[in-house]
């Protein structure tokens, strides 16, 4: 199954035989060979269950926002502004936030699918920051990417043994019956009968597709996998079964996956620890229990009390935040949260939260939280905060 | 036949169906009476609502709960009579003691809008895009009142105003794509209130926001309940919504309603084993470390719907009297029914499992969390 290669050749070229295509690209991978002798040995170099695999350090990503009559640059979007965590291998961890708070590019800057604008990323000891595609290469078969859209990830025109087959091809698996048998188990890994490969993505329902693209992913035989919402499209009872899927996988290949959500009753269920991201910026990091139970930041606070709880008994008033996401090209001042945080309401609007940034400080135990009054984060203060903003003639009786 | 075409006569829709019958209580505002509603197309007929009753009370919530395909938006759209014309529809549908299939297409368009209002889920979509929020709004205004356009302008402001929007002189001027998403859910909501409906028909309105944008826009929805006091007709897929927003709640599954009756005893005792599925594949911390509940197998396809019980291929209690025979809705309780051959005297043996089942989900929902104000 070597066809694909011929459609490399543009058109003004008489079109290349198969042989002639195998060997070309051979000679480009003997090349890039040489220039990164990285040995497979080497690059396999074993991360201990619990250290750090994946180092992100003062990460930033910006985009320039080009306008104007000559199209110069007229402001900068801080999408990634300054992030640091670590992720262990064989944990889940989660990375939360509303749409636009820069999670979805923070992990496609991990991944080096997008260029860092400053900062490190490091993945199992080796720094890979900035690396380009051909420098990566031996690295995309360890960290793998699951999208969230089933539907716009797949491309329609290809069949399912193509779309997974893909990767394996880019790695330089060239022998069809490897990546036929490689194909055939990762769809059966996920749960998809192996006669699936000769049929398109349109023949299949949401969850099916989503199997898909796990089982792209899968077939490299990666370590770590970067979840970008992947049950966000799914109805509730088609979640549950991709979600006991990932953990299964997770159990079965080693594997890490950075989780990256929306949607906090997940995360609870699924991650071991947490990074609430906000404007760009982690404001909270702790373990599942830390940050569920005795949670350290004003705005995790507010979020955690927006989930409409599925049990009528505890009906309840919420902590309702005022206004929109600041726009990530124009942050706030200081704390970025300050704009909408009701902490700062309750404190009588101290100055301080509006012109100096608090940091992330670690609060003991690995629980970090970037807030200059961590210790007044209680649930007191809340229910005076949820009483007093919300207005007499709409009070909803508890159940 | 379609709805816009139909004349004028009381029972125009389908040949066969039962002549007018008596209107439903006057503390009723809308009632579907044995609703179908199903769509012609290349690849043959489909069934979308297939036989659904229900009820909404005079300033009471109403919540239809289900997965993509179970028919619950068609059901609203069937109401609003907004199907295109490949629809056909048969059964009754009573709002405020009219029946609505039978109606002209006039009389209709005056009652859409003004008596009854709908907002959807993507709100980029719904609104215009080259006319200004507050033009649309006024244009509402007009349509339904005898108002001056300045008239109209000023209560596009004043319903601006109240979904809660700052500085609405200025918002109005302003087109749809100069908003946030949910800046563009109140404006919905705003067009959607300027005539006052008795009853408001919301599909999805959060599913497209942030959970804090959901948070504003359902106190915001309470509030306007609490003061307008019309009804609310809430179609979503998350329980947790509906847990928080309605009274009553409605489970459809393939086109059928297959749970029904007041909020607390369907989420807290679910008799339909679809409900019991549902509230078990919720993530929550307690299921931590375990495998989640997940209901086997794919959404029934309205195309190929199973024999019987449309739920009998996934369902975990099934055995054959639910691959011959179709189960009925079953009284559980005074207020609650559901769709199971569990509660027929032929599952009375086969009920214990249920039983057991719902049990466990009792004893694992989670009490009032700390955190929650």
């Amino acid at each position: 199954m070597t066809e694909p290669l011929v459609g490399v050749a543009s058109d003004d070229l008489p079109p290349m035989s198969p042989e002639e295509a195998v060997e070309i690209v051979e000679e480009q991978q003997r090349e890039e060979q040489l220039v990164h002798a990285l040995p497979d040995e080497w690059i396999k170099a074993d991360v201990p269950e619990g250290a750090p695999l994946l180092q992100v350090t003062g990460l930033k990503k910006h985009f320039p926002i080009m306008g104007g009559f000559l199209r110069k640059r007229i402001g900068t979007v801080y999408a990634v502004d300054g992030v640091d965590f670590d992720v262990r291998k064989g944990e889940i961890f989660s990375i939360v936030g509303e749409s636009g708070c820069g999670k979805s590019t923070l992990g496609r800057t991990v991944l080096q699918l997008l260029k860092p604008t400053e900062g490190k990323v490091t993945f199992a000891g080796e720094d890979i920051t900035g690396w380009n595609n051909t420098r990566m290469r031996p690295y995309r078969k360890r960290m793998q990417i699951i999208f969230q859209d089933p539907f716009g990830s797949l491309n329609p025109r290809m069949p399912v043994s193509d779309i997974i087959g893909e990767g394996l091809m880019a790695q330089g698996v060239r022998d069809g019956k490897v990546r036929t048998e490689r194909t055939e188990s990762a769809l059966e890994a996920v749960g998809l009968r192996r006669s699936y490969t000769r049929r398109f993505p349109h023949e299949f329902s949401g969850g099916q597709r989503q199997r898909i693209g796990i089982a792209r992913a899968l077939a490299l035989e990666p370590e770590f996998i970067v979840c970008d919402e992947p049950v966000s499209a799914l109805d509730v009872s088609i979640q549950s079964q991709i979600l006991n899927l990932l953990l299964d996988l997770r159990k079965e290949y080693d594997l890490t996956y950075m989780f990256i959500s929306h949607n906090l009753s997940v995360v609870e269920y699924f991650s071991d620890r947490v990074a609430v991201m906000y404007l760009g910026q982690v404001h909270e990091l702790a373990t599942v229990e830390q940050m569920y139970h005795s949670p350290k930041h004003p705005y995790t606070m507010a979020l955690l009390s927006a989930i409409p709880k599925p049990d009528p008994r505890i009906r309840s008033r919420r902590l309702v935040l005022k206004g929109d996401l600041p726009s990530p090209a124009a942050p706030p001042s200081g704390c970025r949260f300050h704009t909408r945080c009701w902490l700062r309401e309750h404190l009588g609007n101290p100055e301080v939260c509006a012109t100096d940034d608090p940091g992330l400080r670690d609060m003991g135990e690995g629980h970090q939280v970037r807030c200059h009054f961590p210790d007044e984060v209680t649930a007191d203060a809340a229910q005076s905060a949820a009483h007093s903003a919300s207005r007499v003639d709409t009070a909803v009786p508890n159940a | 036949m379609t709805e816009v075409t139909a004349p004028a006569s009381p029972r125009a829709v389908a040949p066969g169906t039962p002549v007018a019958s008596v209107p439903p209580a006057p503390d009723v505002l809308l009632e579907l009476r044995g609703l179908r509603t199903e769509f012609r197309t290349m690849d043959g007929i489909v069934r979308a609502v297939d036989g659904v009753d229900y009820a909404v009370r005079v300033g009471k919530s109403l919540g239809v709960v289900g997965e993509s395909g179970s028919g619950k938006s068609v059901t609203a759209l069937t109401v609003m009579r907004l199907l295109e014309s490949n629809a056909t529809t048969t059964g009754e549908v009573w709002f405020g003691g009219r029946e609505l299939l039978g109606m002209s297409g006039h009389d209709i368009e005056a009652l859409r809008g003004s008596e009854m209002a709908m907002i959807f889920q993507e709100p980029l979509t719904s609104l215009n895009p080259v006319f200004t929020v507050g033009d649309q709004i006024a244009e509402q205004v007009r349509r339904h009142k005898k108002v001056s356009k300045k008239e109209a302008w000023g209560q596009a402001i004043e319903a601006i105003r109240l979904v809660g929007i700052p500085s609405p002189e200025r918002r109005v001027k302003q087109y749809p794509h100069e908003l946030s998403g949910g800046m563009r859910q109140r404006v919905m909501i705003a067009m959607a209130l300027s005539c006052e409906p008795k009853l408001l028909i919301a599909d999805e309105p959060t599913t497209a926001l942030d959970v804090t944008i959901q948070a504003q826009i359902l106190e915001l929805l309470k509030e306007i309940q609490a003061r307008t006091g019309s009804a609310l007709l809430l179609i979503t897929h998350d329980l947790g919504v509906v847990a928080e927003m309605v009274d009553e709640v409605v489970v459809m599954y393939g086109g059928q309603v297959v749970e029904r009756g007041p909020v607390e005893e369907v989420l807290i005792r679910p008799s339909a084993p679809y409900t019991v599925g549902l509230i078990e594949s919720i993530p929550s911390v307690e299921k931590r470390g375990g495998r989640l509940h997940a209901i086997k197998g794919v959404v029934a396809n309205p195309f190929n719907l199973p024999p019987a019980c449309r739920f009998e291929p996934r369902c975990p209690y099934a055995w054959e009297l639910c691959r011959t025979e179709a189960p009925p809705l079953v009284q559980i309780s005074d207020s609650q029914v559901a769709r199971c051959h569990l509660h027929t005297p032929a599952g009375a043996d086969r009920r214990p499992g249920l039983e057991m089942d719902r049990a466990r989900l009792i004893a694992s929902e989670p009490g009032p969390v700390a955190v929650r104000p």
